[in-house]
């Protein structure tokens, strides 16, 4: 018996000193310490940077600055809006005519044909707001037989006006699409519609 | 917060840069193609324009159309005016929301004679939809000689039966060939779209053209 009594003193005296020197302070933690410290200061170096713009923080922001904020904000997208609203971009022709139509997207224009058989002209060309109605911008090809003058153009989505310029000084309508209003100054464009993604 | 306050101040720079950019842009687009005092006034009409949130490139390609067709001065600014009045009197009829390519369609209606209310009659029966090519076909009927009430009846009452953007085009084209072939441009539009409304499923159901302005005025 006295040998087992013995034997619990030992091991409780063993369990004693593991303890203890489990609570004494390891000869690596200093300089594990240090490397902690200097490891988190790195990131909240880094979080500052590029991901701190993400990081979940607490802010305390005065009435009158978040108003500004989102004033600003609202502006910006109105005015966003507005630009991406307007008249240019592009899919699909509506227009039917002999300024008609094939579709095919892409980078917002379409390709679009005019044809005009025009007798007797010796120089056709097309002049519309997509080529600051200049005469002398967008020559027609003869096709070779008949009386025909043929272009093919790409053109950005939306509506345009246009018309023919006959020998650099007669205006003429396209005889089949349909007519815009007589913007005054004494004749009738004619308006085809590049039809797009924006519901047209 | 300080973030947020870079980022307002940055976008509110960039709506000034953009917008004196535009505005640098369209004066040397003008100053390049037509006499100094021409420009500057146009220039004030597309400032004007820009202001009220309006589309403004209409109004430089009619200045640029008048020079090309060989208008005076005078002419050039009357018509760039007159197209400025044009799209404000659109957008007021049509509402707030519309779109640029509706507005300038509808103050192409404006300018061939249709009336205000009938682009407000024309919004209600489509919708929430693009009024782009109702619009188109309501001006080349006006252009074509058929009366303004009676093409914008015909129009509404087409876009209320639930005409699509195509059914209306193949209704222009049978109207043009009516006329061509010798109709009388009202008396054809009326027929066209009768006819149309017969046939068209649920077209039955609609008003023709003629009970609609009673109802609508």
């Amino acid at each position: 018996m006295a040998d087992r009594s013995d034997l619990e003193d030992t091991s409780a005296r063993l369990d004693e000193v593991v303890r203890a020197a489990y609570r004494q302070p390891s000869a690596a933690d200093e300089p594990a310490r240090t490397r902690l410290l200097a490891r988190l200061a790195s990131e909240t170096g880094a979080a500052r940077g590029f991901r701190g713009w993400f990081a979940v923080r607490e802010y305390h922001a005065r009435p009158v600055w978040v108003a500004a904020t989102l004033v600003a904000v609202l502006a910006a997208g109105v005015w966003l809006g507005v630009r991406l609203a307007g008249p240019s971009n592009a899919a699909r022709v509506v227009a039917r005519g002999s300024a008609a139509a094939t579709a095919a997207a892409a980078a917002g224009t379409a390709p679009v044909t005019f044809v005009l058989r025009a007798p007797g002209a010796t120089r056709v060309s097309v002049v519309g707001d997509f080529n600051n109605w200049d005469a002398e911008a967008t020559p027609m090809m003869h096709s070779g037989s008949g009386d025909l003058w043929v272009l093919n153009l790409r053109l950005p989505r939306g509506m345009h006006l246009y018309s023919f310029v006959l020998d650099g000084s007669e205006w003429r309508p396209d005889p089949s699409a349909p007519l815009a209003a007589d913007g005054s100054f004494g004749g009738h464009n004619s308006v085809i519609v590049v039809e797009g993604a924006k519901g047209l | 917060m300080r973030r947020a306050l870079v980022l307002a101040a940055v976008l509110t720079l960039a709506l000034a840069h953009a917008a004196s950019a535009d505005e640098a842009g369209d004066d040397a687009r003008l100053n390049a193609r037509l006499a100094p005092d021409v420009a500057r006034e146009v220039s004030a009409l597309v400032r004007e324009a820009r202001t009220a949130g309006l589309p403004t490139d209409p109004l430089i390609a009619r200045a640029f159309e008048g020079a090309s067709r060989g208008a005076d001065a005078a002419g050039i600014v009357a018509g760039v005016r007159r197209q400025a009045t044009a799209q404000a009197a659109a957008r007021g009829a049509l509402g707030a929301g519309t779109q640029g390519d509706e507005i300038v369609a509808a103050a192409s209606a404006v300018l061939a004679g249709v009336p205000a209310d009938s682009l407000a009659h024309l919004r209600l029966a489509r919708p929430g939809g693009n009024l782009v090519i109702p619009l188109v076909v309501l001006c080349d009927l006006v252009a074509r000689g058929v009366p303004a009430d009676t093409a914008s009846v015909a129009v509404v009452t087409a876009a209320r039966a639930g005409a699509t953007d195509n059914a209306l085009l193949r209704l222009r084209e049978r109207i043009h060939t009516g006329i061509e072939n010798g109709g009388a441009p009202g008396v054809t539009v009326n027929l066209v779209v009768r006819q149309w409304l017969q046939q068209s499923p649920g077209g039955s159901r609609h008003a023709e053209p003629g009970s609609e302005k009673k109802r609508s005025h």
